[in-house]
């Protein structure tokens, strides 16, 4: 599978069609992200997977952001997954990166990954490796929906009572570009002090995942608590749906521009 | 504030975790926005809120919007009183820092 990516990366960097491609590299054991510059030089190169598929994966979209913002003028190409196509249809449409500058090469994930992530889509529109895997529905939602309503509070909070506040679910997060975070506004909530202000901590990061949140599970891979964060945006998701018939990066970059879910006075 | 749709959804949760056992958010009638949307705007994210609310066990019911004129003061009586039996029925908010 990695091959195939490989020929294509070499095809993009040579032709000149991309000055770099971001994509994941293995140095020294580690799997990290990589700006591969040349073509004739792919040594590392890796799709993520180690023990399982996808089980090393990274927000390539956000290094995407930064580096293009330093280059604004070159065309840059990058790793995708389903959901990091998700995630580059709606940075493109909120204007966060531009389309012309961005070559993407997408992989389909296998249906045990898709599994895991209960993913709806868990391949890109084009893939040049891998195989359309089956979607599959939101049983982690399910099954919270399951608990009577007076019981769930008590089930979140014995969740959220575990966090540590790193911020690692939204340091990773490859759909939090907000320059200013209303998670570290003073006014909102004490920086930096744990226990965090429970639920609310997660629930305000929750609800500005709405229009935005791609589905990537890598808030829940990255929280050391094991929160199951995911199926808190999986309903944000769906919710969002249901009132704005509108789930980010499944519309085309060209169509609907995200809801103005929170407005203006979101914004700090 | 000037407007319900300046009442972002934040600044609701805030209030129900420093205290406030319910929110009641009043806007102008549908259609008489001096910014046009605001109040549409307002609709929208009370209910995805309050979705989200019940999604993590709270009440939907602590929070609710009304469309009023300045010019309603009886109406206004009616709904706020109204709003505050029905908090009151529901007892304190177990959204209150649990930290
Ligand atoms: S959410 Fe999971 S299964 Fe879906 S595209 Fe992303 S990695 Fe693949
Ligand atoms: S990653 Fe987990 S522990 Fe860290 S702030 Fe987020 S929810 Fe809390
Ligand atoms: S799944 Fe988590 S990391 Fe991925 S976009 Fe949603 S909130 Fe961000």
């Amino acid at each position: 599978m990695v091959e195939k990516v490989k020929a294509r990366v070499q095809e993009l960097l040579a032709s000149g069609k991309v000055k770099g491609f971001i994509g994941l590299r293995e140095l020294h054991g580690h799997i990290g992200p990589y700006l591969f510059t040349d073509g004739g030089d792919l040594d590392g190169f890796v799709i993520g997977d180690r023990k399982a598929a996808g089980d090393t994966r990274y927000p390539l979209n956000t290094q995407l952001i930064m580096i293009s913002r330093q280059y604004p003028e070159e065309t840059l190409g990058v790793l995708v997954r389903g959901c990091d196509e998700r995630g580059l249809k709606t940075l493109f449409n909120t204007n966060q990166l531009k389309p012309e500058k961005v070559v993407s090469v997408g992989i389909a994930c296998p249906q045990e990954l898709a599994d895991v992530c209960e993913c709806m889509k868990p391949f890109p529109e084009e893939f040049v490796a891998g195989e359309a895997s089956e979607a599959r529905p939101f049983g982690s939602v399910e099954r919270i929906e399951s608990i009577e309503i007076g019981e769930r509070l008590k089930v979140w909070l014995g969740e959220f009572a575990k966090c540590i506040k790193c911020y690692g679910c939204r340091n990773i997060c490859p759909m939090c570009y907000c320059p200013e975070c209303t998670l570290e506004a003073k006014d909102f909530q004490a920086v930096g002090s744990i226990a965090s202000e429970n639920p609310i901590f997660h629930l305000t990061r929750a609800l500005h995942m709405a229009g935005r949140c791609i589905d990537c599970g890598l808030c829940s891979e990255a929280c050391p608590a094991d929160i199951p964060l995911r199926t808190l945006y999986k309903k944000i998701a769906d919710i969002v749906d249901l009132e704005f018939q509108y789930r980010p990066g499944y519309q085309d970059s060209k169509g609907k521009m995200s809801p103005n879910v929170l407005g203006e006075a979101a914004k700090h | 504030m000037m407007c319900s749709g300046m009442v972002s959804p934040d600044l609701i949760l805030r209030a129900l975790s420093k205290g406030a056992d319910g929110v009641l958010v009043i806007g102008c009638h549908l259609g008489e926005c001096h910014y046009l949307e605001g109040n549409y705007n307002a609709a929208k994210r009370v209910a995805v809120l309050k979705k989200l609310l019940a999604f993590a066990g709270v009440d939907p019911a602590r929070l609710r919007v009304e469309w009023l004129s300045s010019a309603e003061a009886p109406t206004f009586v009616r709904v706020t009183s109204e709003f505050s039996e029905q908090i009151k029925a529901l007892g304190p908010s177990p959204l209150k820092e649990v930290a």
